[in-house]
């Protein structure tokens, strides 16, 4: 069976094979520049006086956030055709005729895919995550949304439930174009509402109050969800204001000695600095130390989806007649 | 045969008019609070008093990641309606039975792809029109239009974007004959072309303008101009290096001007610099190389022009091969 498996999709696998050698190549070109001007730049970094400061190539920084889509490449040519394709050439009535039981034919083609959708995932991941190392020290946007999605061990999970889908999408419409066109919509509108609405909840985030007289950044690459300013009786302003703000509070709730140029250093007159200190600002926020945790979480979601999937094919494929 | 299209094509353009409807709602809901709100910040917009333009975020953040994904969706037609037109009836023999027929190959090729092609065309023009409405409180404010990524999705250009898409799709299936391969190739076909013209083509399409300015004054080309490159020259007329490792002030590395200019990178940085300073940084001039504003709508049109020549090419092939070959 493993022979059979490795005649039927070795093309599929040196394609892959290939893909990932000329996107390594590039990655290790660039990444080796690009961590030489970081170890350039150290100084200016430290005293930030830094312009437009972008490390690597431009080319390459799209190639890399354009992995954000790799995972579904696995989906679409890889798992969509493992059984829509043999359905539609008439071949599964052939292959289940055989002494391998249907159960050891999917068992066999399933497992090496998803094997080969985890090392597509994880070479590509540890390309990115090496790649941006630098540019995460220096912006320390690790854990934003985009950013996230593309390190770590999430695309690893990403690309077996990308996997997963296609095979069940195909062995339920067992016709590759429209499992394709599901896999598609599927994977996109997943990964959009889990990223969007799901991740930030997955831990209680932590808000922080603060004067708007001193500023306040919590320390490493935390992740931002909400931040503003509260009147004195603790009531949050309206950001959407369209007047003129002062440390985010509009100028009409404050004295007019605060109201002065808001351009260039400004130190407000002693009567102004005391109408900001009953004002607090806050930021809700996940700390820095969670990225892992969440990088956890989140793949554990994909793993389990990618395994109800799996069992779904196996279910609907078990009980059809051949 | 327009009955045999519509019979065989029908499930795909109804699951692409249901997409665009959706998209439509979605738009036309989202668009109206962005203008909205686009009118009640005019006053601060225009005072530059704003606390944040940049975090001065315009309607929801799931459409406008939504109205960035439509970078992606001229392809779509060229995988799902290109690639299987002829490769999935080669693969089912359907083609044998269809060229049978009293309908010529030629007239069933013609009917086929014209269809097609006015389908894409809409696909890609509702698109554009709906997203060139939603962003145009955005691009009032952010002036960045002509940007890469920006100029892919509005105007004319989506258009183009997918006509071309369907021929690559259409041609790739004509050779391969296989729906798989010939929807990897449209793939990795329209990115490959896509990235080359947006990278290193575009901004040759007509000789850039640069201006010089003192760096004291400095100046902003009007409207949404399309930056390509800028920096300080010396007062020999060599541009500075933008080494980027160590401290910069407008521009000019602080090694080469007088210490007067110091303070201004420190803590406690002054309104304007010392007067030492100032007279130091009047011997600096800024260049800028761009593509004026008012360029956006003949790049569009060039733009346009190159895709739909591609696409006439990779029509003309797919005709050659398929009335060349034997049945």
């Amino acid at each position: 069976m493993t022979w059979l498996v490795w005649r039927q999709y070795r093309l599929q696998f040196f394609l892959g094979a290939a893909l990932l050698a000329a996107f390594a190549v590039l990655i290790v070109i660039t990444g080796v520049q690009a961590a030489d001007q970081w170890h350039a730049a150290q100084a200016c970094v430290a005293s930030h006086g830094c312009q437009n400061l972008f490390l690597g190539n431009h080319a390459v920084g799209f190639l890399v956030i354009s992995t954000l889509g790799a995972p579904v490449l696995v989906g679409l040519f890889w798992g969509a055709p493992l059984v829509a394709a043999e359905s539609e050439a008439g071949t599964t009535h052939f292959a289940w005729m055989q002494s391998v039981t249907r159960r050891h034919w999917l068992t066999v083609k399933v497992g090496w895919m998803l094997l080969a959708a985890a090392i597509w995932g994880a070479v590509i991941s540890a390309l990115v995550t090496w790649w941006s190392g630098p540019d995460n020290a220096l912006q320390l946007d690790a854990f934003k949304t985009g950013r996230f999605d593309i390190m770590g061990i999430v695309p690893v999970a990403y690309s077996l439930f990308a996997l997963a889908l296609g095979i069940a999408a195909g062995a339920l419409v067992r016709r590759v174009l429209p499992a394709m066109a599901i896999t598609l919509a599927g994977f996109i509108a997943v990964r959009a509402v889990i990223a969007i609405w799901l991740r930030h909840h997955y831990l209680s985030p932590v808000t922080a109050y603060y004067s708007v007289t001193s500023a306040f950044t919590p320390k490493g690459a935390y992740w931002a969800l909400a931040s503003g300013v509260l009147f004195p009786n603790g009531q949050p302003i309206d950001q959407n204001s369209n007047g003129n703000v002062l440390d985010g509070i509009p100028v009409t709730y404050l004295p007019a000695s605060c109201n002065q140029t808001q351009r260039g250093p400004f130190a407000p007159p002693p009567s102004c600095t005391q109408a900001l200190a009953h004002f607090r600002g806050f930021l809700t926020y996940q700390p820095a130390d969670r990225y892992w945790t969440f990088q956890g979480i989140e793949s554990g979601i994909f793993l389990v989806l990618a395994a109800a999937l799996i069992a779904v094919t196996a279910v609907t494929l078990l009980r059809r007649d051949a | 045969m327009t009955w045999l299209v519509w019979r065989q094509h029908r499930i795909q353009y109804l699951i692409g008019a249901a997409l665009l409807a959706t998209f439509a709602v979605m738009i036309v809901i989202t668009g109206e609070q962005v203008s909205h709100q686009f009118h009640t910040v005019q006053g601060c917009v225009a005072g530059h008093g704003c606390r944040d333009l940049g975090g001065l975020f315009m309607g929801s953040k799931v459409v406008g990641f939504l109205v960035i994904a439509t970078l992606g969706t001229p392809v779509l037609v060229g995988l799902f309606w290109g690639a299987p037109l002829v490769a999935a009836e080669a693969e089912a023999g359907t083609t044998q039975f269809a060229w049978m027929q009293s309908v010529t190959r030629k007239r069933w090729l013609m009917v086929k792809i014209g269809w097609m092609l006015l389908a894409a065309a809409i696909w890609g023009g509702v698109i554009s029109a709906l997203v060139t409405w939603w962003a145009s409180p955005t691009n009032a404010e952010q002036l960045n239009q002509f940007d890469p990524g920006r100029f892919d999705i509005m105007g004319l250009v989506p258009v183009g974007y997918s006509l071309f898409a369907v021929a690559l799709g259409v041609m790739a299936g004509a050779l391969l004959r296989r729906t798989l391969p010939a929807l990897a190739i449209t793939l990795a076909g329209f990115i490959a072309v896509r990235v080359v013209i947006t990278l290193w083509l575009r901004s040759h399409y007509m000789s850039a303008v640069t201006t010089t300015a003192s760096v004291l004054s400095g100046s902003t080309p009007k409207g949404a101009y399309w930056q390509l490159a800028s920096g300080v020259l010396s007062p020999n007329g060599q541009p500075l290096p933008q080494a980027d490792n160590t401290p910069y002030f407008d521009g000019i590395p602080q090694t080469s001007l007088p210490g007067a200019c110091s303070v201004m990178n420190g803590p406690n940085a002054p309104n304007n610099p010392p007067s030492a300073c100032v007279q130091a940084l009047s011997h600096y001039h800024a260049y800028l190389t761009y593509q004026p504003a008012d360029r956006f709508w003949a790049f569009q049109g060039i733009e346009t022009g190159i895709f739909v020549v591609l696409a006439a090419a990779f029509i003309a092939v797919t005709a050659v091969t398929l009335l060349r070959r034997d049945a």
